[in-house]
């Protein structure tokens, strides 16, 4: 029944992510002096300043609720015995420590607003469903790592993917994770999760990353 | 008639002084200043009088660098193989519309220079260097630092051809003369290494190098390799080193939990912190040249801006004015070497372009249009920039004379970016 919650809001953020896609544009090769390409960055520049419109303290309220929710049904060690799948002490699945299910949710990137550092309301669930993992694992230690797109000045983007990264790092801090558990980098537009110079590829670039420091067990 | 009697004079005329065995092996002869029309470029010829082998490419690198001084119109560039007598010397001078030749001639194993002003006959630059390897770093540098001498006497500021420009491609550090030859790879602490900078005596740079630990601030010395990391700096973002013109204190941007900002280094195992962000972003320092002033980019209010302040953090103030919500992200601040000018680049459309901001008056004027440009570096003369444009197709450095707006593409590497030009390399510097 919990896997099925977990599939459920899997399915729910393969739909997000789709709607959010299919809003863009086709995909355009963003050469610079091309006038179509600069068109569509003003655009996804209009869009992201829309979509600050909602409503923060809104979202946040909503994504304390449902992670209170998640830890509500954690206790009782059910999610723990759904993440920890694979049973008990025996050999852990992968080197974090967690089973592999439960790694996929921990290392699932969440994404940004373009030059934003603020946790999207849309990305929010992503973070609960990993809050919920470091409550079942005490010891789990985790680096955030934080990124950009290539648009913006190479220099400043380190110091903007260092704001994103303690964006994450804040949400957990105030959803009760120890702060020492947590350690944050920026990688800026250096280490691009795709290549092309595409809005998608420039949404899919703006994100967090995550890293086991310590594993589970 | 005068003008004849001077050639054969220029012929003719051996050097009062030998040249010693040692160091200081440019010698330069009588020095005449001349004014030219304000606006207007001397008229240059560059040739050679001798056929001994490395005169040509003496030649050759003398009439480039003087050309890239933009203070010349360079008229006449005979075949690589033109050796000119005096009889050609004499026509050019008689009919030509040369108002300065130089003359590349050889003295028992030196190469020979001598400048003259064509209309009064006057030398204004003479000088001798040993032949050497002319692919030698060394050797080239004494030619670049001879045209740099020439473009003083005859134009009253000195040129900025001894020197060299680090960039970063791939990840790694590269450094390029400033007249695109010799691009080379420097051996930096880790991948990837960006943002460097040179220390005022061209011995050493700064850079944020990418480790297992963080990203620290190494300061490396440019011939014996030796790394020092910045105290400090061992752990977490830091950012954007730039050195005070005193060559002791550094500037670089720390980034936290709770926000980048901007500390000195002085030389010591303390860091002092100059910004307070709140959550906001302060980084890419740039000196004031009397060390007085520190420009800076800073999101305190939201979007990437330009800032100054005080060297030791007091009066913070908007340095280059923006409309709020409606500028463009503004960037990499570059101080002028006279001071008067901060270059940087900002957004138009988001498309990053060069701007220049006169300090005293904060009028800024756009230098740029075409393609994506930023990150800009002043050469020392003070009218060059070097920035990274893709008006080639590709991500190259180019440089831009701010006086007649002329430019010239330095590298052709691809995916060249953050540039800063060097000082002017006093040639013991480059002994290795």
């Amino acid at each position: 029944m919990k896997r099925s919650t977990m599939c459920r809001l899997a399915v729910l953020w393969a739909v997000l992510l789709n709607a959010a896609c299919s809003q863009n544009p086709q995909p355009q090769a963003a050469t610079p002096a091309d006038s179509t390409a600069l068109r569509a960055r003003a655009d996804s520049i209009a869009r992201a300043e829309r979509a600050r419109a909602d409503s923060l303290a809104v979202a946040r309220r909503d994504s304390i609720a449902r992670a209170d929710a998640l830890t509500e049904r954690s206790r009782g060690d059910s999610v723990r015995a759904q993440i920890l799948e694979n049973g008990g002490s025996a050999s852990p699945a992968t080197a974090s420590g967690l089973a592999a299910a439960a790694e996929a949710v921990l290392f699932e990137t969440v994404l940004f607003e373009y030059d934003r550092a603020d946790v999207r309301p849309d990305q929010a669930a992503k973070l609960e469903a990993k809050l919920a993992i470091l409550r079942a694992n005490p010891r789990l230690e985790v680096q955030i790592e934080g990124h950009c797109d290539e648009r913006g000045p190479d220099e400043y983007n380190l110091a903007l993917g260092n704001r994103r990264a303690a964006a994450v790092k804040r949400w957990f801090v105030e959803h009760g994770i120890a702060e020492a558990r947590l350690t944050i980098v920026s990688y800026g537009e250096e280490r691009p999760a795709e290549q092309a110079s595409t809005e998608d590829a420039f949404a899919r670039n703006r994100r967090a990353e995550f890293r086991v420091t310590r594993a589970a067990r | 008639m005068r003008r004849a009697g001077v050639l054969s004079l220029v012929a003719l005329a051996p050097f009062a002084r030998a040249v010693p065995a040692q160091d200081s092996t440019v010698q330069s002869g009588v020095r005449i200043g001349i004014t030219y029309a304000p606006g207007t470029r001397a008229s240059l010829a560059v040739m050679r009088t001798a056929s001994a082998a490395g005169l040509d490419s003496v030649r050759a690198i003398l009439e480039r660098d003087l050309d890239h001084s933009d203070r010349f119109e360079v008229l006449w560039r005979p075949s690589a193989g033109d050796v000119v007598d005096s009889t050609a010397i004499a026509r050019v001078v008689r009919g030509g519309p040369a108002q300065v030749i130089a003359l590349v001639g050889d003295s028992g194993g030196l190469a020979r220079i001598t400048v003259m002003d064509v209309r009064s006959g006057q030398w204004l630059h003479r000088a001798r260097l040993p032949l050497g390897d002319v692919t030698a770093r060394e050797f080239r540098l004494r030619v670049h630092a001879l045209a740099d001498d020439i473009v003083r006497e005859v134009a009253g500021q000195a040129g900025a051809a001894a020197t060299a420009l680090l960039f970063v491609q791939a990840g790694r550090l590269w450094q390029v003369d400033a007249d695109g030859h010799g691009v080379r790879a420097l051996r930096a602490a880790g991948s990837p290494a960006l943002s460097p900078a040179w220390a005022p005596d061209g011995r050493r740079i700064a850079y944020t190098a990418f480790v297992r630990s963080g990203q620290p601030i190494v300061v490396q010395d440019l011939a014996s390799g030796a790394r020092t990391m910045v105290p400090t700096t061992e752990y977490g973002l830091n950012i954007t080193p730039s050195f005070a013109p005193d060559g002791r204190r550094l500037a670089f941007a720390h980034g936290t939990e709770a926000g980048t900002d901007i500390y000195v280094w002085e030389g010591g195992t303390g860091v002092s912190r100059l910004t307070v962000g709140r959550f906001a972003d302060n980084l890419s320092p740039a000196w004031s040249p009397d060390g007085a002033r520190i420009a800076f980019v800073s999101t305190r209010a939201r979007s990437p801006q330009l800032y100054v302040m005080n060297a030791d953090g007091t009066d913070q103030e908007v340095l280059a004015r923006f409309d709020f919500g409606a500028t463009g992200t503004t960037s990499s601040p570059a101080w002028s070497p006279d001071g008067a000018l901060v270059a940087f680049h900002r957004e138009v459309g988001g498309v990053p372009q060069v701007f220049v901001l006169d300090v005293a008056g904060r009028a800024v004027r756009q230098v740029t249009g075409s393609g994506r440009n930023e990150d800009p570096t002043w050469a020392p003369d003070g009218r060059h920039l070097a920035f990274v444009s893709t008006r080639g197709g590709r991500r190259d450095l180019w440089v831009v004379d701010l006086e007649t707006g002329r430019l010239r593409q330095l590298t052709s590497v691809g995916g060249a970016r953050l540039p800063a030009w060097s000082p002017r390399f006093t040639l013991t510097a480059e002994r290795e």
